[in-house]
């Protein structure tokens, strides 16, 4: 079988810097090809590529042909590729719901791909199809601010669709995806790949990766380390449990825990939640994107004023975060999940991470800053790294410093929101070290996530959340092996993508349930 | 925006008639001995009631650039205050109950609310230079609640009171420093768009009387001699020009540092 | 989209409420009446208080208040005290050469706006880019009356191509006599909306449904008129306030300079007599135009992209 597109000794320069070094890979009808790599590996550019477009000032060299025809050659782009764009190949970005005109019906833009591509024929219906978007006349005439974060993207890729490309790229397709929306997206990828399409698919999520693709290129600081089955991604990490068995005396308790957003009450969002976490152990709460678990996270840590129930520390009544006193305010705390949006832009980061043992400890400045070093070091930040302003960190270590923040406080209780979501492998490794070793020293730990897999091997007592209600709970080898609900056992075969000892099992209802992409 | 102008020029272009509004007054020279109209006496000849046009400019800028600077530091006391408290509160009402009332002012047209105020109490400037200050509030209040509710709704301020920092070290650290930047780029455009009402009004006859040393009332006053003694007018006209000018220049120059520390990369 | 317009509607009509009484009391609270205006020092003071009676001047505010408003909704903008005629008419008579003069502006500032914040967004600090910008930004810089006072004195005074006033002409017979006025008001006009449609221009040119629409092979022209434009328009519509606003405080200047018989003729002259039912006639009439423009700039941007909110 001949390829779809063929890119050989592909390279990018802008400048003197190299971006791209001699990339070479194909990508073939009914085939997921998988370009493997973290964030700034040339994975981007190097797909690019296929449509001959480059950055400003990036030159491109090489041997891209694309459905017979050469798109990119040893002087760059040919004057052929402005033609293939779309019919040839389609690129998805990787935040697709964002790249729809706020401007414009949804219908009008797919019309206008219709005839611009495939003049005279009627591919719209085909394409809403396969995108799993409705086709209806009401449909067509909404503008893209009337359809949920998970639609918009649906039509993002009608639109590509609509193009009938033979070659489809997807850029991190995952990112923001809870599990179970990326077990459906899985799902339908495989389904299009099946209809004939060859799909170019960029990721550093190897669970999606493991799924999908046949043909495997990792790439590192733009040079192709390692090409073949999925047999060449490293092993995947299994997180070892850190469970303790040995129950403390409660030390977090939410009683009967309501909360709503938006004044008056009027959404709620939380229902009568109850929860508790001993000293030296942890609490999983699992559950989708929109489920209310940051909700439940925001008001254990006293940032979510509009709620009802009781909160305890230590048998003591917790207030919110504005009435605590200095000591309650050190033994609880909370790492964020959405990481750059809490750090201030224009202080150095390790300075932003000390001032938590200046304020809650009182330590002097620069030992505090010395033990805020010490901790980003342990997490895999280095001291120059975190010298820099948080736009020059990536979102992992961002998400590291997070915690580091946090864990400066010296915390009784430490409320996870999703910390791991930018990490890879070691990344996640170091952080579930560092946690596993303050629960040693008694500290309590709340992990909120949506991957049940991850969350279950490293808490004592799992919560899934459902519609801002508790529907399941208990010891993780018991949810993990015998869920009750619905959910739980979605989340279980979702937790599983990748692994291939065990193939996933498709989500029992086909209705639209992605929901809104997490911000 | 970028007019690629060098910077020292923008500044003498600002300071040479802001030099003259401050100090001219102090080496006044006798501008009230009557002379010949539109003569070519003295360094810059005279004017069309004889009198000298150099003493004149001298002494005209303090009406013309201190009544709008005035205007734009009561528009910002008065407006910036609403928007801070409006922003900070946690009431929602006492923030309706303060921007509310400001969409409702805000179309009225602004040159006429001046001119209808100037007239009542006639060559007042005070009078004119509050005017101009409430035509200016809403957009002010407006853009200070805006930049301030961005910067106070953020998760840094809530990390900031995660790690016990003060309520100051949040508001002026934090807060503050986020609102400086749009504010300072607005202060410099509204302070020509104020030069521009004050002299407008002035120019009209509705403001200063038309005796006035005022660098617009005198471009009204000799407009007809402006083929006989051209300097008489164009002297005033480009002190004024050369402000605005230099301010223009000088706030965009700022707006676009703004923008680009604005702009992190992802 | 539907309930966005009532929503709007709404707030204008609490606008237009609000103005009406704020144009009243902001009138009323000059100092002096038209008894005082109309005589000299002569009249001994029973002779004036006789005279505030006959005008109803000596009745509490809100009675005249109530009366006045009363009037307005039916059409009656009361009686001016000077020419004893209904200020409709002085309404009636000076809003056309206004009208005329703002449409006649509006008709090149537009076109001519949108084609160059196009052309400039387009060539994103080109060297046409640079130009453009330059001039504008210069131009802008220079008050009305300058530029006015500068071309009368060159091209009638001097060169005596073009009358320098309205006086004895109308518009229907020698449209000559707009080219001076419409060339002062275009000047500050062109150049803060320009601005906004370059802006525009260059934001939505970067956008990622831009870069998107191109990626799936949508050809370069159709790209600007059908996925750019829209999106650039916003915020030179949103600035459609403010031009209207620098368009009429230049259109007051223009119409002084050039003794054009026009509103701010008789809204100026209204005030120097303090006949102040004129004035409330006149500052009402343009404060609901202003008015009825904000509303049409913020129902053409929600048109325009959907997602605008409410007053944001």
């Amino acid at each position: 079988m001949s390829p779809l597109a063929k890119v050989t000794g592909l390279s990018a320069t802008a400048g003197s810097a190299v971006l791209v070094d001699g990339v070479s890979f194909e990508v073939f009808a009914g085939e997921v090809t998988a370009l493997v790599g973290a964030s700034g590996s040339g994975k981007t550019t190097s797909a690019l590529a296929l449509l001959g477009e480059s950055g400003s000032g990036v030159r491109l060299e090489g041997d891209v042909v694309v459905d017979g025809e050469v798109v990119v050659d040893s002087n760059g782009p040919t004057a052929k590729a402005e033609r293939l764009r779309g019919r040839a190949v389609a690129y998805m970005p990787q935040h697709p719901g964002s790249a729809l005109n706020p401007a414009r019906r949804v219908g009008a833009t797919l019309r206008e791909l219709e005839r611009l591509h495939h003049p005279g024929q009627s591919v719209v219906q085909d394409a809403l199809r396969g995108a799993q978007v409705p086709g209806n006349r009401e449909t067509l005439r909404r503008f893209p601010h009337q359809f949920s974060g998970g639609q918009r993207q649906r039509v993002a890729l009608a639109q590509a669709l609509t193009c009938r490309p033979k070659v489809l790229v997807l850029d991190e397709p995952s990112t923001g995806l809870d599990s179970i929306t990326r077990l459906q997206l899985a799902g339908e990828l495989r389904e299009l790949a099946e209809g004939g399409l060859g799909i170019l698919l960029l990721s550093h999520d190897l669970g999606l990766v493991r799924e999908l693709a046949t043909h495997v290129v990792v790439l590192n600081a733009g040079q192709v380390i390692a090409f073949g089955g999925t047999d060449v991604l490293p092993s995947s990490w299994e997180p070892q449990s850190t469970g303790t068995t040995s129950a403390g005396k409660p030390l977090l308790q939410a009683m009967n825990l309501s909360a709503s957003i938006r004044p008056r009450g009027r959404i709620p969002v939380l229902h009568d939640v109850d929860l508790t976490v001993d000293a030296g152990n942890s609490v999983g709460v699992v559950g989708r994107s929109g489920s209310g678990k940051t909700t439940l996270a925001r008001c254990l840590a006293g940032l979510h004023e509009r709620s009802t129930g009781q909160l305890l520390l230590d048998g003591e009544p917790l207030p919110v975060l504005r009435k605590r006193t200095r000591e309650q305010n050190r033994r609880v705390q909370y790492v964020w999940q959405e990481v750059r949006g809490s750090f201030d832009e224009r202080r150095p980061v390790d300075q932003q991470v000390a001032r938590t043992a200046q304020r809650l400890r009182d330590l002097p400045p620069d030992q505090a800053h010395a033990e805020a070093v010490a901790t980003l070091a342990r997490l895999g930040v280095s001291a120059m790294t975190a010298a820099r302003p948080p736009s020059r960190l990536s979102g992992g270590e961002l998400q590291r410093a997070a915690l580091a923040r946090a864990v400066l406080a010296e915390p009784d209780v430490l409320i996870c929101d999703e910390i791991t979501t930018a990490l890879d492998d070691d990344g996640t490794a170091l952080v579930v070290d560092l946690l596993a070793e303050l629960k040693t020293r008694g500290t309590a730990l709340v992990w909120i996530g949506h991957d049940l897999g991850l969350v279950a091997a490293v808490t004592d007592h799992v919560l899934v959340i459902d519609d801002g209600r508790i529907v399941e709970q208990g010891p993780p080898a018991t949810v993990m092996t015998a869920p009750q609900h619905e959910l739980t056992r979605r989340l279980v075969s979702a937790a599983r993508l990748g692994r291939p000892e065990t193939p996933p099992t498709p989500p029992s209802d086909t209705a639209d349930t992605r929901s809104e992409p997490r911000r | 925006m970028r007019a690629r102008i060098p910077l020292a020029i923008s500044v003498v272009l600002v300071v040479v008639p802001l030099f003259i509004a401050l100090f001219g007054p102090l080496i006044s020279v006798d501008s009230n001995k009557a002379g010949l109209p539109y003569s070519a006496d003295g360094v810059l000849g005279t004017d069309g009631l004889g009198r000298d046009v150099l003493g004149l400019l001298l002494v005209g800028g303090r009406t013309a650039l201190g009544m709008a600077f005035g205007a734009v530091l009561i528009a910002y006391a008065v407006g910036g205050l609403i928007g801070l408290v409006a922003a900070s509160t946690r009431h929602r009402w006492l923030d309706e109950v303060l921007i509310r009332p400001l969409d409702v002012l805000l179309p009225l047209p602004s040159l006429l609310v001046i001119s209808v105020v100037a007239v009542g109490w006639q060559a007042s400037a005070p009078a004119i230079t509050l005017a101009v200050a409430m035509v200016n509030v809403p957009t002010v209040a407006r853009l200070v609640r805006a930049a301030a509710l961005d910067a106070a709704s953020s998760p840094v301020v809530e990390a900031l009171r995660m790690q016990r920092e003060s309520w100051a070290t949040i508001q002026l650290g934090y807060v503050g420093r986020a609102v400086i930047g749009p504010v300072a780029a607005d202060i410099g455009t509204r302070i020509t768009l104020a030069v521009f009402l004050v002299a407008s009004v002035n120019f009209l006859g509705l403001g200063l009387s038309p005796t006035a040393s005022d660098w617009a009332v005198s471009v009204s006053r000799n407009r007809e001699g402006l083929l006989l003694q051209p300097w008489s007018v164009l002297a005033p006209a480009i002190l004024l020009v050369s402000f605005t000018l230099g301010f223009n220049l000088l706030a965009d120059r700022l707006v676009h540092h703004t923008r680009r520390l604005a702009v992190s990369p992802v | 989209m539907r309930s966005y317009a009532a929503g709007r509607a709404a707030l204008a009509v609490v606008q237009l409420a609000v103005l009406s009484v704020l144009v009243f009391v902001l009138t009323s609270l000059l100092p002096g009446d038209a008894a005082d205006m109309r005589f000299d020092e002569t009249l001994s003071p029973e002779q004036v208080s006789r005279l505030r009676e006959q005008l109803g001047l000596d009745q509490p505010a809100l009675e005249r208040f109530l009366h006045w408003f009363s009037g307005v909704l039916t059409g009656d903008l009361g009686t001016s005290l000077i020419s004893g005629g209904p200020v409709s008419e002085i309404v009636r008579d000076s809003v056309g050469a206004t009208l005329v003069l703002t449409l006649a502006t509006l008709a090149v500032v537009i076109p001519l706006a949108v084609a160059l914040g196009i052309l400039m967004g387009t060539r994103e600090n080109g060297r046409l880019d640079r130009a453009i910008t330059s001039v504008t930004l210069a131009l802008s810089a220079i008050p009305d009356f300058v530029i006015a006072v500068v071309l009368v004195a060159v091209f009638s005074l001097k060169l005596g191509w073009l009358p320098a006033t309205w006086i004895g002409g109308s518009l229907l017979t020698s449209p000559v006599l707009l080219v001076l006025p419409v060339t002062v008001l275009l000047g500050r006009t062109v150049c803060l909306l320009s601005r906004q449609v370059r802006a525009g221009t260059i934001t939505a040119l970067n956008a990622d449904y831009v870069v998107q629409a191109r990626r799936l092979g949508v050809p370069r022209r159709r790209l600007l008129l059908r996925h750019v434009l829209p999106n650039a328009a916003v915020p030179g519509v949103q600035e459609l306030a403010r031009t209207g606003d620098t368009l009429l405080g230049g259109v007051l200047v223009v119409e002084a300079i050039f003794a054009i018989p026009g509103f701010a003729t008789a809204l100026v002259d209204g005030v120097e007599t303090r006949d102040i039912p004129t004035v409330q006639g006149l500052t009402l009439v343009l404060a609901v135009a202003a008015l009825l423009i904000n509303l049409g700039a913020d129902l053409v941007c929600n048109r325009l992209v959907p997602r605008t909110e409410l007053l944001r």
